[in-house]
């Protein structure tokens, strides 16, 4: 793997989240960081200044949304704590994907796996009891043009090439299971009031992260939300609002507003990042 | 402990998925939902008295929109190639995914899995074509649905990863 320099600012990101039209509060939360380990050069006289580009590292993008699970206390609390933890965790860290190889790429991922599991223990010590404050959690680490990816409840990653809208990740939700195991079709599924039951959670009684990573390409556009996007705005309206904005900004206003317009009955947050078309990947 | 990683590589719906969750989770699911990039799971194994951490890599099938990314290949320490018994194409285009692998991955240890061999009615891979297969490959016939073969094709291939190591490749 390749790990080119990649300029934080080659790659238009945006956050937005909104307590909705029905919830009185907002449990979602997200951040957008860059991790950065370089020397970067701004004034000096030798004529050749290239000299100074051998201490430019890779730059990490970090891309989160956790959903505080609904109907409990601290759900808001619980997603905010997470992603604390995980900026925190992956800010001392921050080291790790710096001269990333194929052959450290498995500790990489472990650090990555390491700092949700760090989150979980947080939301759980002491006396919290099990079923306590919770929180859903979709993390994905670029570092160009890989993106990482650490999954645990029913938010979601996709990215969208050409005009083709692909998740990247799989409801960790009763839902979900109840279709994989064969005990439900879709539709039942759909028509359920258990399918959103999380079945693993950052701080619940069961945390099962799941890891992928894909290849982002120049042109490409990533897509973090919550669930209060994704129960209102269909997959082919999103890959449209996606395709058709000029900017991340444009486009995570554009999806929030989608969600609103069809009801807004939870909190929703999107995080949009769009792959500059002219990166270079050498 | 060591760490070997093994990707799945084949055309898509063969299977790949429903091994590694077989292999991994004791589970089958008649579902199929195409993987997009690539799924990680791990698994402690003990391959004749060593105990061996299984990265599992399970990568996009090829298909008609995307074909297998050889980035992902890289530092592979084995493949498992996953062709599909009932599906003739999935085991025609072996030699052009196993060339892929090779540029990206080196001489790596493999082995093939020809499945879905519960699909009896349905089989398509007649002797021919299977000794044909076993020529060039280390061959297994596996179910991910029954379970059949898929724990022996995944012990075959750790036995490749450290005989490799022994010797020091």
């Amino acid at each position: 793997m390749t790990a080119a320099a990649t300029p934080a600012a080659s790659i238009d990101a945006f956050g937005l989240t909104d307590a909705g039209r029905v919830r009185r509060s907002n449990e979602d939360h997200f951040a957008i960081a860059t991790l950065r380990k370089a020397m970067e050069l701004m004034q000096c006289s030798i004529g050749d200044g290239s000299a100074f580009d051998r201490y430019r590292g890779p730059d990490a993008m970090v891309f989160v949304v956790a959903d505080g699970v609904g109907g409990q206390p601290g759900g808001a609390f619980a997603s905010e704590t997470a992603i604390a933890t995980l900026v925190e965790y992956l800010g001392q860290a921050a080291g790790c994907f710096h001269n990333l190889d194929v052959s450290r790429e498995h500790e990489f991922l472990d650090q990555l796996e390491r700092s949700v599991l760090t989150a979980h223990e947080r939301l759980t010590r002491g006396d919290a009891a099990p079923g306590g404050p919770a929180t859903t959690l979709t993390l994905v680490t670029l570092v160009w043009p890989r993106a990482y990816i650490v999954h645990v409840g029913d938010s979601r990653a996709f990215y969208l090439r050409r005009g083709r809208l692909r998740q990247l990740t799989r409801d960790q939700s009763m839902g979900e299971f109840m279709v994989e195991s064969g005990a439900w079709t879709d539709d039942q599924a759909r028509r359920a009031r258990t399918s959103g039951v999380l079945m693993s959670a950052v701080g619940g009684s069961e945390m099962t992260p799941a890891i992928g990573l894909v290849d982002l390409a120049p042109g490409d556009t990533l897509l973090l939300c919550t669930d209060g996007l994704t129960k209102h705005v269909p997959d082919d309206r999103i890959a449209e609002l996606l395709g058709r904005a000029q900017s991340a900004e444009a486009a995570a206003r554009e999806l929030v507003a989608a969600a609103l317009a069809d009801g807004g009955t939870d909190n929703v947050t999107a995080i949009v990042a769009r792959m500059a078309p002219a990166l270079s990947t050498t | 402990m060591m760490q070997k990683k093994v990707c799945m590589v084949g055309l898509f719906a063969t299977g790949k998925t429903s091994m590694v969750q077989r292999f991994v989770h004791s589970r089958f699911s008649d579902r199929y939902l195409s993987t997009v990039g690539v799924k990680i799971d791990r698994k402690e194994v003990e391959v004749d008295g060593a105990a061996v951490t299984f990265m599992l890599w399970d990568l996009a099938g090829r298909d008609g929109f995307e074909d297998i990314t050889p980035s992902y290949l890289r530092g592979s320490h084995g493949i498992l190639y996953v062709a599909d018994g009932t599906r003739p194409e999935t085991w025609a285009q072996l030699g052009e995914l196993s060339a892929l692998a090779r540029d990206a991955a080196g001489e790596v240890p493999s082995v093939l899995a020809i499945n879905k061999c519960d699909l009896r009615d349905q089989w398509m891979l007649g002797p021919a074509d299977e000794a044909a297969l076993a020529a060039r490959w280390d061959v297994v016939r596996t179910s991910a649905k029954t379970g059949e073969g898929v724990e022996e094709a995944f012990r075959r291939l750790g036995r490749g990863t450290l005989a490799r190591r022994e010797a020091g490749r």
